[in-house]
């Protein structure tokens, strides 16, 4: 089987990506997207751990309750979400996170 | 000659996540992106069912690759969003940005391959290499990095895991599901208010 380290570092990459997608795009659409992909990221970790923990082949299933949360919560994250991005571009007309500038001029 | 399939496949299905992941990050249309946001998660799913964790590969393709793809589409068409500038003006954002992730990946990297037991198989694929002498080890605590235990052998009309994980959700974190839910429906109310026109007066 694999190495637990390998699923790590999988998840690890993935969240790297997110991360810098999260830092370069200035669409907050797609930074939307990459903190979805952070999440989903998180989730592989989690349950490799749940497989890495378990005795005898069954895995601790406390981790993959708290994957199942994780994934709940970013549903409703995206609803809230979207929902502020929409009133940003009716507020705004511009997607574009250089646009909410009102606090710092 | 199974666990050798199962490990060629999270290679494969890891690969393919990792590489769609860089085009959500580098495609300039958002439509794109989202596109490739869904191969990214459903390869994700496919290492969860690489794991043996099928209840959560399958929540994770209906949850993620269905509703939330779908409302990202749906917000992506009606706002009209245009594409962004060239590369060429964002290029010290994203230096500092792929600075910033490649040193997170590479402590991420770093700490994992120092677990106890991570570099015991030389080979990636070690089912491929060696005998089974090499893959059924069974100390979980010495080697925690290594290899992961087999899943134990289940009825074939049971799916595996399934059946456990929900007596885990609704006995042990039954409190913590209700409020869950209760999440689940502000996050409702929230975007329905949120959602309303505003009036000027």
């Amino acid at each position: 089987m694999t190495p637990l380290a390998h699923y790590l570092i999988l998840s690890g990459i993935l969240f790297s990506i997110g991360l810098a997608g999260v830092l370069i795009r200035k669409n907050i659409i797609v930074v939307f997207m990459c903190l979805e992909m952070m999440l989903s990221a998180a989730n592989i970790s989690l349950v490799a751990f749940s497989r890495a923990q378990g005795t005898e082949g069954v895995p601790v299933y406390d981790a993959q309750v708290l994957a199942l949360f994780v994934v709940a919560i970013a549903a409703a994250e995206v609803a809230i979400g979207l929902a502020l991005i929409v009133a940003m571009f009716r507020a705004r007309k511009s997607v574009e996170s250089t646009a909410i500038t009102s606090l710092k001029d | 000659m199974e666990a050798a399939i199962s490990s060629i496949l999270f290679y494969l299905f890891a690969a393919i996540a990792v590489l769609s992941a860089f085009g959500v990050v580098a495609s300039r249309n958002p439509v794109t992106s989202a596109m490739c946001m869904a191969v990214s998660f459903a390869s994700t799913a496919a290492v969860l069912f690489c794991m043996g964790a099928q209840f959560l590969g399958i929540v994770q393709i209906i949850v993620y690759a269905g509703a939330i793809l779908v409302l990202f589409l749906f917000v992506v068409m009606m706002l009209d969003v245009k594409s962004e500038e060239s590369t060429l003006s964002r290029l010290p954002r994203a230096i500092v940005g792929v600075v910033i992730a490649g040193i997170f990946a590479g402590m991420v990297t770093k700490a994992a391959l120092l677990l106890p037991g991570a570099t015991e198989g030389k080979c990636p694929v070690a089912a491929l290499c060696c005998d089974e002498a090499c893959t059924t080890d069974t100390g979980a605590t010495d080697k925690f990095g290594g290899p992961l235990p087999a899943l134990k052998e289940t009825d074939t009309k049971e799916i595996s895991g399934t059946k456990a994980l929900g007596e885990t959700l609704f006995t042990q974190y039954n409190i913590a599901f209700v409020i869950l839910s209760f999440a689940l429906l502000a996050g409702t109310v929230g975007a329905v208010a949120l959602g309303r026109k505003i009036r000027k007066d």
